[in-house]
C-alpha cells in the first residue's frame, strides 16, 4: 500500500518536472523561464527528499539542504539581470 | 540599481546559517558526504549572497582578510598536514588521527587539516574570481 | 624526500600569494624558491643515479592502490633541467616582467606552473598525471592571458580550446584503460597489459594517448595552437613555456610508449616515426616563411619536437638515450634563444627581422649570446646539438632507418639556413633606421647575466657530452626494460 503511495508521489513530482521543463523551453519571456527554473529546482528538492525517505538514504538529505540554500541564489541573480536589462 | 530590502534583510540571517552549514559539511566530510570542496563552495555562495544583496564593496569590508591570503593560508595548511606525519617518521601525507574525538568537532587528524586547507583555497579562489567579475 | 620538487613550488607559491602587495618580496621568493628547487633537483638526480629508482607511497597507501611518486633517471634529468630553466627565467623575470603583470600574480602562477610540471615528471600514476597536467595548464592559461592585450587573448583562446580537447581525450583514454585493466598505476599497468587478450583495444587506447599528448607536445598535425599563441605573451613567459610545457607532453609520450604500450611496437612506434618526420619538416618549413623572431623560433620548437619523437619511434636503447640527451640540449638552447630574442626586443623595440639590424657591430655580446645556442640548435660541432644529432643518426644507422635519418639531416640543414637568416637580418645587415638604432636603451644586468648563464650551461652540455650521454644511456636502459620500473615500484618481478 505505502509502496503505491510513494510511487504515486514520485510520479506526480515527475509530471510537475515535465510541465516545468515545457515552460522553460517555450518561454515565451525570460521571466517565465526563470520562474520555471526555480520551480524545477524546488521540485528536484522534493524529489530528492522523497527518494531519501523511500530508500532510507539519509545522506541524500544534505543534497536537498544544499540545493535549498543555494538554488534561490540563481533566481536572485537572474532577477538582478532582468532588472538591469529593462 | 536599487537594492531589495527584503533580500538584504534575509541575507543577514541566511548568511551565518549557510556558513555554519558549510563548516558542518567540512568537518563531517572525511568518511561521509561532504568535505572541504563542497563546504568551501557553500561558504562561497553565502558570501556571494551577501555581495548580491548588499554590494561587492560591502563584502570586501566584511572579509577580514584578502582572498589571496585565504588561498595562501589554505595551501600552507594543506602542506603542513602532509608534513606532520613526516615528523612522526611516516611517509608524506599519511593520515594521523588523535586518539580521542573532541566534542562537537569529532575525530581530529591531519586529513581534517588538509580538508580545511582545501576549504580555504576554494573560498579564496572563488570569492576572488567572483569579486573581480562583480567589480568590473 | 622525493616529493620536494612538488612541495617547494607549492610552498613558495603560497608565500608569493601572501606577499601579494609586495612585489619585492615576491621577486626575492622567486629567486630563493627556484634556487632551492635546483638544489633539490640535483640532490635527487645524484641519489637516483647512485641508488636506482626512488619511489614514495603518498599517504602510506601501498602502491597499486594509493598514489605513488616515482623518480627514475629520466624523471630526475627532466626535473633538473626544468629547475635550471626555472632558476634562469626567475632571474630574467626580475627585470623583464612589468609591474602590472607582477601585481596580477605572475610569481604565484610561475610557481604553480612549476609544481604542475614537476608533478607530471615524478608521478607514477596515470590519473595523477592528468591532475598535474591540469595544474600546469590552469597556470599556463592565466600566464598566457596575463596582461590582457588583444593578441594575447586571441592566442590564449586557441591554446585553451585545443588543450581542453586534449585533456578530454586524455580523460576518455584513462576511462577506457581503467575499464580494460582495472588500474591506473603505471607499474601495475605495465605488469598487467601484456597479459590481457585484447591487443587491438590496447593499440586503440595507445593512439588516443598519442593524440592527447600529441596536442600538448605540438606534434604534426596537431601543432596549430603553438605558433598561434606562443608569440603573444611577454618573451619571458614564452621562454618558460618553450622550455617546459611541450617537453612535458613529450615526457608523457616517452613514459607511456616505453612502459605501457610496447606490445605492438611494429605498429605504434612506426606511426611515431612517421609523425616525427612530418613534425620536423613542417616545423622547419613553417619557420622559413616567418619574419617575426618569436614566431620563427616557435616553429623551430615544433621541428625539434620531431627529433625527440624520432628517438622514441626508433625504440632502441641508444636511440632513447640520444633523444633524452637531445631533450636536455633543446630545452637549454631553445630557452636561451627566446631570452636573447627578449634582449633584442628590449634594445631595438621590435621582433620583426625586417626592422632589425646591425646588432653585431654595436652589441657584440648579444650577438655572441645568440650565435652559440643558434648554432647548437642547427647542430654544429662542438656544441650540444651536434652530439645530440650525431647520437640520433648513429642510432638510426644501427637500425637501418635511413629514411628518417635523411629527413633529420635535411631538417638540420634547413635549421642552419633559418638561423643564418636571423643572423643576417637581425645582427649582420646595416640597421634600417641608424638613428633609432644608435640610441638603444641600456639593458638590465639581470637580463644579461641570466641569459649568459643559460648559454653557458648549454655550452657545458656540449663540452660534457660524454658523461651526459652516459647518464642518458643509463636512463634509457631503465626505459628499455620496464621490469626495472615495475620491480622498483611494486617489488615484484613480472
Amino acid at each position: 500500500m505505502s509502496e503505491l503511495i510513494w510511487n504515486l508521489i514520485l510520479l506526480i513530482l515527475s509530471a510537475g518536472l515535465v510541465f516545468a521543463f515545457i515552460r522553460l523551453a517555450r518561454g515565451p519571456y525570460l521571466p517565465d523561464r526563470v520562474i520555471a527554473l526555480d520551480l524545477i529546482s524546488i521540485l528536484a528538492m522534493g524529489f530528492i527528499l522523497v527518494y531519501a525517505v523511500r530508500f532510507n538514504q539519509p545522506s541524500f538529505l544534505d543534497v536537498a539542504i544544499i540545493l535549498a540554500i543555494i538554488s534561490f541564489l540563481g533566481t536572485v541573480a537572474f532577477a538582478y539581470y532582468i532588472e538591469r536589462r529593462w | 540599481m536599487h537594492r531589495s530590502i527584503l533580500l538584504s534583510a534575509a541575507a543577514r540571517y541566511l548568511m551565518p546559517l549557510m556558513l555554519v552549514f558549510s563548516v558542518f559539511l567540512l568537518i563531517r566530510g572525511h568518511n561521509e558526504v561532504g568535505g572541504g570542496f563542497v563546504g568551501g563552495l557553500v561558504a562561497t555562495s553565502a558570501l556571494m549572497l551577501y555581495a548580491i544583496a548588499l554590494s561587492p564593496a560591502a563584502l570586501r569590508k566584511l572579509l577580514p582578510v584578502e582572498p589571496h591570503l585565504l588561498v595562501s593560508a589554505g595551501l600552507i595548511s594543506a602542506l603542513v598536514s602532509g608534513l606532520i606525519p613526516m615528523l612522526a617518521g611516516k611517509p608524506f601525507m599519511t593520515g594521523l588521527w588523535l586518539k580521542y574525538p573532541i566534542p562537537v568537532i569529532g575525530k581530529v587528524g591531519t586529513p581534517l587539516l588538509f580538508d580545511t586547507g582545501v576549504y580555504l583555497v576554494v573560498i579564496g579562489v572563488v570569492t576572488w574570481i567572483l569579486l573581480t567579475l562583480a567589480e568590473e | 624526500m622525493i616529493a620536494l620538487p612538488i612541495l617547494l613550488p607549492l610552498l613558495f607559491g603560497a608565500l608569493c600569494l601572501m606577499a601579494w602587495q609586495n612585489p619585492r618580496w615576491q621577486k626575492a621568493f622567486s629567486l630563493l624558491g627556484t634556487a632551492a628547487q635546483f638544489g633539490a633537483a640535483i640532490w635527487l638526480l645524484i641519489r637516483v643515479q647512485q641508488n636506482g629508482i626512488q619511489h614514495l607511497q603518498v599517504g602510506n597507501w601501498p602502491a597499486p592502490f594509493g598514489i605513488v611518486l616515482v623518480v627514475d633517471l629520466l624523471s630526475a634529468i627532466m626535473v633538473t633541467v626544468a629547475a635550471a630553466v626555472a632558476l634562469v627565467v626567475a632571474a630574467y623575470s626580475q627585470a623583464a616582467i612589468d609591474s602590472p603583470r607582477v601585481q596580477y600574480g605572475y610569481y604565484p602562477l610561475f610557481f604553480f606552473l612549476l609544481m604542475g610540471v614537476n608533478g607530471a615528471f615524478i608521478t607514477g600514476d596515470l590519473f595523477n598525471l592528468y591532475v598535474w597536467f591540469e595544474v600546469m595548464l590552469m597556470s599556463s592559461f592565466v600566464m598566457l592571458a596575463l596582461g590582457g592585450e588583444r593578441p594575447q587573448i586571441e592566442g590564449a583562446i586557441k591554446y585553451v580550446i585545443l588543450n581542453l580537447l586534449s585533456s578530454t581525450l586524455f580523460l576518455s583514454a584513462l576511462g577506457l584503460l581503467y575499464n580494460l585493466a582495472g588500474t591506473l598505476n603505471m607499474a601495475d599497468l605495465a605488469l598487467r597489459l601484456p597479459g590481457l587478450e585484447t591487443g587491438n583495444q590496447i593499440t586503440l587506447i595507445a593512439m588516443l594517448f598519442l593524440v592527447a599528448f600529441g596536442i600538448k607536445s605540438a606534434i604534426f598535425p596537431l601543432f596549430f595552437w603553438l605558433p598561434a599563441s606562443y608569440h603573444t605573451p611577454p618573451v619571458t613567459i614564452t621562454a618558460l613555456f618553450s622550455g617546459l610545457l611541450t617537453k612535458v607532453g613529450v615526457y608523457a609520450l616517452f613514459r607511456v610508449f616505453t612502459l605501457l604500450f610496447v606490445q605492438d611496437t611494429a605498429y605504434t612506434h612506426t606511426i611515431l616515426l612517421i609523425i616525427a618526420g612530418f613534425t620536423m619538416v613542417t616545423g622547419v618549413f613553417g619557420a622559413a616563411a616567418q619574419t617575426d623572431l618569436r614566431r620563427l623560433l616557435s616553429f623551430h620548437i615544433i621541428s625539434q619536437i620531431g627529433y625527440l619523437l624520432m628517438g622514441l619511434g626508433m625504440f632502441s636503447q641508444p636511440a632513447l638515450a640520444a633523444s633524452i640527451y637531445f631533450m636536455v640540449h633543446v630545452i637549454l638552447a631553445k630557452t636561451s634563444l627566446f631570452l636573447v630574442a627578449g634582449i633584442v626586443e628590449k634594445m631595438e623595440g621590435s621582433y620583426n627581422l625586417k626592422e632589425l639590424g646591425g646588432i653585431y657591430s654595436t652589441r657584440f655580446g648579444v650577438a655572441l649570446l645568440f650565435l652559440l645556442p643558434a648554432l647548437s640548435l642547427a647542430g654544429l660541432p662542438p656544441l650540444s646539438g651536434f652530439f645530440a644529432k650525431l647520437a640520433l643518426v648513429v642510432a638510426g644507422f644501427d637500425l637501418h632507418q635511413y629514411a628518417i635519418v635523411a629527413v633529420g639531416l635535411g631538417v638540420s640543414l634547413m635549421t642552419l639556413y633559418s638561423m643564418t637568416k636571423i643572423w643576417n637580418e637581425a645582427f649582420w645587415k646595416e640597421p634600417k633606421d641608424p638613428i633609432r638604432h644608435a640610441k638603444h636603451k641600456p639593458i638590465s644586468s639581470w637580463l644579461w647575466a641570466s641569459t649568459a648563464v643559460l648559454v653557458f650551461i648549454s655550452l657545458l652540455a656540449g663540452l660534457l657530452a660524454e658523461p651526459l650521454l652516459n647518464l642518458a644511456n643509463q636512463a634509457a636502459a631503465q626505459l628499455a626494460d620496464p621490469s626495472i620500473y615495475i620491480q622498483a615500484v611494486l617489488g615484484v618481478a613480472p
